[in-house]
């Protein structure tokens, strides 16, 4: 099956988050752009300095928040634009490989790959591969889906920037704070730590 | 016993130490012990109950007890590793410590159990043990037990699960992490969890959920293992404090195996030894790196 | 309300399977997967483990561990508030022990006091307890000393009392009532209250004494000893987890926080909280009011000995000793209650 089109009927088309360093794999990347390479389109790239700095938090937060596969790319050992920041990256994610995997992670959801900046081709190889993978996996609901709230009916609208708001419904007995106060119109939330 | 009450005795009485950290009778079995006085010796005790790593009192995030001053330590082998890797990640200064090794024979899992030490009441952690005796100490006092043979239970445990399919395995652990509650208790009594704002603690941004949820909890638990991966020396604390009964120890087990293969490491009580996380080598295994 | 009846065990078994097949929810003491006793659901009466203080308490019944309050939604500058319904479906508690009947009560007083805590009382109404009689405690059970006994009726809507092939039960509250007046045929005459007495009096002597029942000198030594060195001494062992926090029956504090699901939408929850935690009282402005463990082992000490008494004239502790089992450092409550009354009372009390 060509990996650049879409899956027939039932047409689920996976979401891959790709966390990827300046230096190489972004400008890989680049390059398979500028070089018009045809490629699968699920993937959405977030540019890091470099794969060093990844922390496996942003996997999960990217699973969290509806991911269905992630790659993660970087420098060639011996290549690292910060000398040592892939050979870290290295250690750090082949345990936390072994750890999705213990937990019931397929492995597959997850690929990582080294790609210079002059492999436009293998980037598009590492793609369409990831795509292709994770498309047959099905969609990642078991993670994004582990809490499902349900709201039943609107409470209240409350415009945020008039004073606190009456209000009303079943939640009467329940004290909230103001939605002004709360940071809402700035779009910040409250850090409540020192 | 008389040896280490002794040495205890000695050191508070000469000024050497302001405290000896060491174990007592309690009321609920042994539990740890702070002498301050010469006298106060008379109630250390050592003995196959004596389960607790004292190392995370040598926190420095802990104020009430950095009060104490200079103190002395009374340590298993595998606390010794605990002691060792504070040392090695220079949360504790070697000199500001006196280290007591006491040689072991393997202890149980509750420290309040009436049962004698035997192969079916020792920890799964002593199994296999492979140092009885102990380096990382000033002084080493007591008579070291015959020990116990593996295989580990939670080894057997953990190659069950790694032969289920993978959705077997997220089933089991979506219900095991399910009764987590979020007290942080295994995080509190660790001693390699020694930050001073944890990362579950901090909000901006919020990269783990508070709440007690499959969701807040999967997190957790990942960035534990993986802020302990290389660090842990599996003392079990973290399974026995649990209010809840979640089997950590197979976590923890299973990222050591990992380390162990890949790196060659297991924990060490010398501090010289480099911790394998944050140290790399050129020819280290990518197999899994396309 | 003071009428008895009587339930023979089989009719109990019949009583659960009764309910069960009228879709009520019943839970109880029961085996878990760990070899533990925890109060969880269960589906019959022979699931239920009378022998054994379950490890977790009632607490998560009435206030989970974790709760949606409502989710919200950002459109522009407006934020719509979506309610998330509250349904409390009737449900039962069979094999409570009375020190866990006891510390739902106990908490109403907070839960109604500056508003009224509406999950809370949902979850509250919905539910019917039917306790057990302690068969007795070991040595970390106290709950003599705050009042309360092994056959305590209080929280209960019924107490059973094992006698002849049976339970004796006391008809507690009008929810007990209403019960008993559901299922007719399973409770019946059966064997008198003499025939509980030894039952009762062995329990009540097993925990009897383990701590000196004068809350009352407790409270005002803790009001009035705010900086005494026993505070740190008490603390040195202590690692800050809120196992104890988590255990606890009476432990009601938490959290709220806002979790987004995207950046214009989420859910507000309420979650467990600990004033063991260093972070409990972190203030914005960098300043903690308690930095170290010795003030946070003296505040729980302290709040649900001395502050709670004195707001609600009630002590926010039954005495079923799960602190005392589960602290990893053996850090024992009868052990400081009984130094408190000691220094009190001027019998000494050092280490």
């Amino acid at each position: 099956m060509d990996s650049t089109t879409p899956a027939a009927a039932g047409g689920f088309e996976p979401r891959i988050t790709a966390f990827v360093c300046n230096w190489c794999t972004y400008t890989g990347a680049d390059l398979a752009g500028t070089s018009r390479l045809q490629m699968a389109s699920n993937v959405r790239i977030i540019r890091l300095p470099c794969t060093g700095r990844i922390d496996p938090m942003f996997i999960t937060k990217a699973f969290e928040r509806g991911a269905d596969g992630i790659i993660v790319s970087g420098c060639h050992p011996a290549d690292c634009h910060y000398n040592a920041g892939n050979y870290h990256a290295r250690r750090r994610f082949a345990i936390f490989r072994e750890l999705m995997d213990f937990l019931g992670v397929a492995p597959g959801r997850i690929t990582f790959s080294w790609v210079s900046a002059s492999e436009g081709a293998k980037w598009r190889d590492v793609v369409n591969d990831a795509v292709t993978r994770v498309r047959a996996l099905g969609p990642f609901t078991a993670y994004r889906n582990m809490v499902v709230v349900q709201a039943t009916a609107p409470l209240s609208t409350a415009a945020a920037d008039h004073s606190p708001p009456e209000h009303g419904g079943g939640g009467e007995g329940l004290r909230m704070q103001s939605l002004a106060a709360a940071g809402v119109d700035s779009g910040a939330t409250k850090e409540v730590q020192a | 016993m008389t040896e280490l009450r002794e040495l205890a005795r000695r050191l508070l009485s000469e000024g050497t130490v302001n405290a000896v950290l060491g174990w007592e009778e309690g009321p609920r079995g042994a539990r740890p012990a702070f002498v301050t006085t010469p006298d106060g010796a008379d109630r250390l005790i050592f003995d196959h109950r004596c389960v607790h790593n004292l190392a995370s009192y040598l926190s420095p995030r802990r104020p009430h007890l950095k009060r104490l001053g200079k103190v002395a330590m009374v340590l298993k082998p595998c606390d010794a590793r605990a002691v060792a890797g504070l040392i090695r990640e220079t949360q504790v200064p070697r000199e500001n410590i006196v280290l007591i090794g006491v040689r072991c024979g393997g202890v149980v899992t509750d420290p309040d159990s009436d049962a004698a030490l035997s192969e079916a009441t020792v920890a799964d952690r002593c199994r296999g043990c492979p140092d009885r005796e102990g380096r990382l100490a000033d002084h080493t006092v007591g008579t070291a037990g015959p020990g116990f043979p593996g295989p580990s239970h939670r080894a057997q445990k953990i190659e069950e699960l790694a032969a289920k399919p993978a959705d077997q395995r997220w089933a089991f652990w979506q219900e095991e992490l399910s009764k987590c509650v979020r007290c942080h208790a295994c995080r509190q009594v660790c001693p390699m969890c020694f930050c001073d704002r944890c990362l579950a603690d901090k909000t901006q941004p919020r990269w783990i959920e508070s709440s007690p949820h499959a969701r807040g909890n999967m997190a957790w638990h990942v960035a534990r293992a993986m802020h302990l991966a290389g660090r842990c020396v599996d003392c079990g604390e973290c399974e026995r404090v649990c209010p809840q009964g979640i089997p950590l120890g197979l976590i923890t087990r299973k990222i050591a195996s990992v380390v162990a293969e890949r790196y060659d490491f297991r924990p060490s009580d010398d501090p010289a030894v480099p911790a394998p996380v944050g140290t790399y080598r050129m020819d280290d295994p990518q197999e899994f790196i396309l | 309300m003071s009428t008895t009846t009587f339930i023979r065990t089989e009719d109990l078994k019949g009583l659960v399977a009764d309910l069960r097949a009228a879709g009520v929810g019943v839970a109880g003491p029961a085996r878990t997967s760990d070899g533990a006793v925890d109060y969880r659901s269960i589906n019959a009466f022979d699931d239920v483990v009378l022998d054994a203080q379950p490890r977790n308490s009632l607490k998560q019944f009435f206030l989970p561990p974790t709760e949606p309050l409502f989710k919200y939604q950002r459109k522009g500058s407006d934020v719509a508030i979506l309610e998330i319904s509250a349904t409390f479906p009737p449900r039962v508690i069979v094999g409570a022990r009375p020190c866990d009947a006891a510390a739902v009560d106990v908490l109403d007083h907070v839960m109604n006091w500056d508003y009224k805590d509406e999950p809370w009382f949902g979850r509250r109404e919905a539910t019917t307890i039917v306790s057990f009689a302690c068969p007795g405690g070991d040595r970390s059970c106290f709950c003599t000393a705050v009042g309360l006994g092994p056959d305590a009726t209080r929280g209960s809507d019924l107490l059973l009392v094992p006698a002849g092939d049976g339970y004796y039960v006391e008809v507690v509250t009008e929810k007990g009532k209403r019960l008993v007046d559901a299922y007719p045929k399973r409770f019946g005459a059966g064997a008198g209250v003499d025939a509980t007495l030894s039952y009762r009096e062995k329990a009540r002597a097993s925990v009897e004494g383990h701590v000196p029942a004068r809350p009352d000198v407790i409270r005002q030594w803790v009001q009035e000893h705010f900086e005494d060195p026993f505070w740190a001494d008490i603390s040195l062992r202590c690692h800050g987890c809120g196992g104890c926090a988590a255990a606890c029956p009476t432990c009601h504090c938490f959290d709220i926080v806002d979790e987004p699901e995207t950046l214009d939408a989420g859910t507000r929850r309420r979650n467990w909280d600990t004033c063991q935690t260093s972070v409990f009282t972190a203030h914005a402005s960098g300043h903690n009011p308690r930095a170290d463990q010795c003030g946070r082992c003296r505040q729980r000490v302290n709040h649900k000995f001395a502050i709670y008494p004195a707001r609600f004239n009630d002590i926010l502790c039954t005495g079923c000793g799960r602190c005392a089992r589960t602290c990893p450092a053996g850090q024992d409550v009868t052990e400081i209650l009984t130094r408190i009354v000691a220094m009190a009372t001027g019998q000494g009390g050092a280490a």
